[in-house]
């Protein structure tokens, strides 16, 4: 049996963890719920966002990196956007385009940054803090930060506001939603232009507590699709308590048996809950 | 890593010059064409282009030199995005429809694989850098040029544990991390064998999956044993992120080992201070002492560092390349030949001296058994040095 | 028998490659070729044809890889005998997993794709702790001689299972299964109501699916010689064969082949050392560019360009003759709630053989529910359905079209990707006599010169107003010629020469021999069309009897004027 430290920790780790596919899942489950574009791109634009902050951190603070990459990746959400809904009518098809352009951003990284591992020396990195008999390192915590943020920022934002009723009506249905007067094409460069802002946030989270390589791009991809569609398309919490439940259930088996099983554990859980409780869906 | 202009125009002129590569040719006669694919792209393109690199510096040079056979030499290489279906694909393409005369090693150990089921298939000499798993290597015109002996996972285990035996506290217990990836896996479960004979208690065996990303929950079990040494049967980034995880929680181990770090990423992190690895060759001496290989160091230095290679010094991944290279072309030379049958008999009764030790192929399955060529480095104050077996040590170097 | 001829000619011509003695590279690279081929298009089998969306063929393609490999590598059998079983392994995988999820209406679109992905992860990770172990396997399987070299053998076998899987992807494409599979990807309630056994047919198309890609695997494992549980059970495979199906087109039998040539060959054409990484640039450009041009995938062209000729069948054969008399079906106490709404409530009455059977009530009375009870859309809770003395109750939908009921749709609901041919060629091979597609649609152009649609027969529905859409579901509910036919507000929103045309049509249709019930609040219709009615009110018939004397009825008018008189 675990000592109680180990246990802990190895939860708080898993927290984290899923705190990243959760944010890294909110602009994926935004394109895809209520554009109906699978953004595979979203990923390479993530890392795209980590190299530059990578980059930047020579003579910007990581987090002032942000005032530049943010708009950045908006006006790039909004390009994006504007050519799927130009040129890729179905979700298919802006599948196959966003995986193209996948294919693009990541030699254009390789080209530049080449293959290599590359990590991001900041004073942030070795920052933490001793509570009780747990550590918690600042980059980590800064990463849940902006996920619960984010994500609860998003939610609160399609609840409560305008922008969310609107965008709300228009997942349900986009034919009514135009007849009762929601600006549909404003509406989407917006979501695009915020979901690859996201993408442009987890990337400082990438650059801060992990390792930049143009083939790490496809190593998240099955983790956070599967956050993203346990927690439901469209949704701003789901990805993320779906990627801390995967986080956290992976993390105690490592800490408990071999950790080459983590994965079997995660995933059988998520079938469990789907095959079971279809209903909740 | 700086992008300038300088390294867009040297892929540039690069991308010229092989078009413009015939007219270059400084040897006479019709060229001698050696063919081979690397991991240019995918998940192996960071160890690829040391190969790339180390083989494009060494081949220059040989053309300079004359030539082999008084012919120039044409390296055809091709990226097999490190698959080894496509590697497998192109052998095939470049001996039976380039006509290549001597083919040349891909690198990792299923690339390897693949390659040399067609190496066998048309009676091919393969020289190879980077396989893993030596019994699974079971054509007899194969060659291994890594230096490493026929049972790597009981020699070098004790050559660390050899090691360790050196440091301030010898380690009596032992916690064995390992990634499943196949060759260190490998390796680790030799490692728990050679524990049991030399009386090292194992605390904890733990093993992961390659690719994993949560760290965290191994370094808390790693801290929950608090071992003397840590066996840490890691390769690529792994070493860093579990130094990372292990650093989150204020853990350092006493002593450590990952048998083949990306060197580059660790050299400045304070907690890898002390981390041993396993290497055949560093730039340093006694490894330099040699003119030709301390020029090799100087231009790998500098080509590297215009590819865009982070880690510019030469070290295992480079040598290997550049050993596989010394050993064609001495081959080729003592025989005056190109044919395969006659290379391989040569190549089994023969020594070929390396820039990191003496290699012969006399043993089963054309390794040797029970000794190698390889050594024990430790990363000291940002560098990597030799520090076991000590005739290989840098000067004044001592493991600490 | 001519395409028959045709894919034999295809298979021997590409058969004779191994023994023109050509460099071996040449039958290695088509080996590639046809391995993606036969994963992309096994793929399409059940994700394009049926719109079920895997992202886990990986895990189907790696359980073939697997089984070869380990029966061959560890066990040491000879290659050809763990075939068999690598495709058997990976269709029993996709049936169990079938067997499941299908029984699970929701579990459709994101949620099917996610399970599938989920499962590729369960048996990569199960595979790497039991079966591999981490190291590998090594696959050094003796080839049979078929060829004169092992590729040469290797390519000739990928090349049968390449030809073998094109040929079950247009035998399917063109058949009634392909076409339930079709109906499946536009509406699976509909298709299920209409006679398609959709649970058979998509286990059906995920077994066939997962066992082509199985034998894949088991052949390349042995070409590979090398396996490990990372190379093979990656989601680039899932994503690649989702890749090349829609970039070649998911609605034709030879798109995803197209599509896996293009792929595999300019991922090919990239591995010249110093262009490797622009060659990756560059193939995304392609793909972009190949999407914007051809959105609906290299094929999708061929389809919307099938204009066919109108043709003109004989003229309607002469109206059956009414035999036999008496109820065609009883209803008796059926009750249907939904959380708590009593939606029918032990309603009872009959229907007579050869009858117009107005079926009327206010809103919210019932009516929608007991077309769906009978349909098999939902289960009563209670009572009997008995049609033609068998119980309809608990029969699955497609089971109820098969006895020969029939019905349309208040708001229309066409298969949106079939044309109006195919959208009426669909029930005659699902009814009561199934018909092979051919002679299905020839009955499906009866029915359309009809209803008036015959020269709209190859549009698609979307291009269809209101009006001719009502029609459509007329022609496609009549194709299947049921005994009984539930017309489900046939009229509402027609004008009133558009309504007086439909009336004539309800009339010419029950001179063909069939019973209908008719649900319809146009009062105007209602009193020249039946010949019988029976009011609904909360669930409950509470008068039955010719049109004129029921709606005098005390009980109806105030059931009327109480509620929705107003």
């Amino acid at each position: 049996m675990p000592s109680a430290t180990l246990l802990g920790q190895s939860i708080l780790s898993g927290v984290f963890i899923g705190a990243l596919y959760g944010l890294l899942g909110l602009g994926l489950s935004l394109s895809w719920g209520m554009l109906r574009q699978v953004n595979l791109a979203h990923f390479a634009l993530a890392f795209l966002g980590g190299y530059l902050t990578f980059q930047l951190s020579n003579r910007l603070d990581p987090f002032v990196t942000l005032a530049v990459t943010v708009p950045l990746f908006f006006l790039a959400g909004v390009a994006l956007h504007w050519f799927l809904s130009r040129y890729a009518a179905d979700t298919l098809n802006t599948l196959l385009v966003t995986f193209g352009l996948t294919s693009i951003i990541e030699a254009g990284i390789h080209w530049f940054w080449t293959a290599d591992f590359h990590r991001m020396d900041s004073v942030y990195a070795n920052m933490r803090w001793k509570a009780g008999i747990f550590y918690i390192p600042l980059p980590e915590v800064v990463t849940l930060g902006f996920a619960l943020l984010l994500c609860g920022a998003m939610w609160a934002a399609l609840r409560f506001t305008d922008f969310g009723r609107a965008a709300r009506a228009m997942t349900e249905d986009a034919a009514m939603a135009a007849a009762f007067g929601v600006n549909e094409k404003r509406l989407g460069y917006v979501i695009s232009g915020l979901a690859s802002a996201f993408a442009a946030v987890a990337g400082v989270c990438l650059a801060l507590s992990h390792t930049l390589a143009p083939v790490q791009i496809y190593a998240w991809m099955g983790v956070v699709f599967a956050a993203v569609m346990i927690g439901g398309l469209g949704s701003a919490l789901g990805p993320l308590l779906a990627g801390l439940l995967i986080g956290v259930s992976e993390a105690i088996t490592m800490a408990v048996t071999a950790p080459t099983w983590a994965p079997l554990v995660s995933f059988s859980l998520l079938i469990a809950i789907i095959v079971l409780r279809p209903a909740k869906f | 890593m700086k992008i300038n202009r300088r390294r867009a125009l040297a892929a540039g002129g690069a991308l010229l010059s092989t078009i413009a590569l015939p007219t270059a040719l400084r040897a006479q006669g019709k060229p001698i064409r050696i063919g081979s694919t690397l991991p240019l792209t995918g998940p192996l393109a960071s160890l690829g282009i040391i190969h790339k690199v180390t083989g494009e510096i060494y081949v220059e040079d040989l053309n300079k030199r004359g030539g082999l056979l008084g012919r120039p030499v044409e390296w055809v290489l091709r990226d097999d995005q490190s698959k080894p279906e496509l590697t497998r694909t192109i052998y095939e393409q470049l001996i039976t429809a380039d006509k290549v005369d001597l083919i040349q090693s891909p690198y990792a150990t299923a690339n390897i694989l693949a390659g040399m089921g067609v190496a066998q298939r048309y009676n091919k000499v393969l020289l190879h850098t980077s396989f893993g798993i030596p019994r699974l290597a079971k054509y007899e015109m194969q060659f291994p040029v890594s230096g490493s002996a026929f049972d790597p996972e009981n020699v070098w285990p004790n050559l660390i544990f050899d090691a360790a035996a050196k440091l301030p506290k010898p380690p009596k217990t032992v916690a064995v991390v390992t990634s499943k990836f196949p060759s260190v896996h490998h390796i680790s479960a030799g490692a728990r064998e050679v524990m049991k004979k030399r009386g090292l208690q194992e605390v904890l065996h733990i093993e992961y999956e390659f690719g994993n990303r949560d760290f965290g929950p191994i370094a808390s079990r790693v801290k929950d044993v608090n071992p003397d040494f840590l066996w840490g049967g890691t390769n690529g980034i792994d070493p860093v992120l579990l130094l990372e995880a292990m650093k989150k929680i204020d853990y350092r181990p006493p002593a450590q080992v990952h048998l083949f770090p990306a060197p580059g990423p660790m050299l400045k992190m304070p907690e890898a201070q002390g981390s041993l690895a396993l290497t055949t060759f560093e730039s340093h001496p006694p490894f330099t002492d040699d003119p030709k290989i301390a020029e090799f160091v100087k231009t790998f230095g500098e080509r590297a560092k215009d590819a865009g290679i982070p880690y510019t010094a030469v070290d295992l991944q480079s040598a290997i390349m550049y050993a596989a290279w010394q050993v064609l072309e001495a081959a080729v030379t003592a025989t005056k030949s190109l044919d395969d049958k006659t290379l391989a008999a040569w190549l089994k009764k023969s020594e070929v001296k390396t820039l990191f030790g003496t290699l012969s192929w006399n043993g089963p399955q054309n390794y040797v058994e029970g000794r190698d060529v390889y050594k024990v480095k430790q990363l000291q104050q940002g560098k990597w040095f030799v520090v076991h077996p000590t005739q290989w040590a840098a000067p004044g170097a001592k493991i600490t | 028998m001519r395409v028959a001829a045709g894919f034999a000619a295809f298979a021997l011509a590409f058969a004779v490659v191994p023994f023109l003695g050509l460099p071996a590279f040449y039958e290695t690279f088509m080996y590639l070729l046809l391995h993606a081929i036969v994963l992309a298009t096994s793929w399409n089998l059940l994700s394009g044809y049926s719109g079920y969306f895997s992202f886990g063929h990986g895990a189907f393609f790696g359980a073939g890889v697997y089984t070869t490999a380990a029966l061959s590598g560890k066990y040491g059998w000879p290659f050809l005998p763990t075939l068999p079983l690598a495709a058997g392994a990976a269709a029993l995988l996709g049936l169990l997993l079938g067997a499941v999820v299908f029984r699970v209406r929701a579990l459709r679109g994101e949620l099917f794709a996610l399970l599938t992905l989920a499962v590729t992860f369960v048996l990569a990770t199960i595979m790497l702790n039991t079966v591999d172990g981490g190291p590998g396997i090594q696959v050094m399987a003796a080839i049979p001689k078929i060829a004169p070299s092992a590729s040469g053998t290797l390519y000739l076998m990928m090349l049968a299972i390449a030809v073998g899987t094109l040929w079950i992807s247009y035998a399917v494409f063109y058949s009634r299964f392909g076409t339930g599979l079709f109906a499946i990807h536009d509406d699976e309630d509909v298709a299920e109501v209409m006679g398609v056994p959709t649970y058979r047919f998509k286990l059906a198309a995920f077994c066939l699916s997962c066992a082509l890609a199985g034998l894949a695997g088991g052949i390349h494992a042995v070409f590979v010689s090398y396996v490990t549980v990372a190379e093979t059970f990656s989601i680039a495979l899932a994503v690649n064969v989702v890749l090349m199906s829609a970039l070649g087109g998911t609605r034709h039998w030879l798109g995803p082949a197209i599509g896996a040539i293009v792929i595999t060959a300019l991922l090919y054409a990239c591995t010249a050392g110093e262009v490797a990484v622009l060659g990756r640039a560059l193939v995304g450009v392609i793909l972009i560019a190949v999407i914007v041009l051809m959105p609906h995938g290299i094929l999708g062209k061929v389809l919307k360009r099938r204009e066919g000729p109108v043709v003109h069948p004989a003229p309607v054969a002469a109206p059956a003759v009414i035999t036999r008399s008496g109820p065609i079906l009883v209803a008796r106490a059926v009750s249907k709630a939904f959380s708590g709404v009593q939606a029918l409530s032990e309603a009872t009455f009959e229907v007579q053989r050869g009858e117009i059977l107005g079926l009327v009530g206010p809103n919210g009375s019932g009516k929608s529910t007991f077309i769906n009870v009978v349909s098999g859309h939902y289960t009563a809770d209670s009572g009997s359905l008995i049609f033609e003395g068998e119980e309809l109750i608990g029969r699955a939908a497609h089971r109820v079209a098969r006895a020969g009921i029939a019905r349309t749709y208040q708001i229309p609901r066409p298969f949106p990707h079939l044309s109006v041919l195919d959208n009426v060629a669909l029930p005659p091979m699902f009814g009561l006599v199934t018909m092979d597609r051919a002679s299905a649609q020839a009955q499906a152009w009866r029915w359309l010169e009809f209803t008036k649609l015959a020269d709209k027969a190859h549009r698609f529905p979307s291009e269809l107003n209101l009006h001719q859409l009502k029609f459509l579901e007329l022609a496609r509910a009549l194709a299947s010629r049921p005994k009984l036919l539930f017309l489900d507000e046939v009229l509402s929103g027609l004008t009133s020469t558009e309504m007086d045309e439909a009336i004539q049509l309800v009339r010419a249709i029950r001179d063909q021999g069939a019973t209908i019930v008719f649900v319809e609040h146009v009062m105007r219709a209602v009193m020249e069309l039946t010949d019988r009615v029976v009011v609904l009110t909360y669930g409950r018939a509470i008068a039955a009897g010719a049109p004129r004397d029921v709606m005098r009825d005390p009980q109806v008018v105030d059931a009327y004027l109480g509620t929705a008189g107003a």
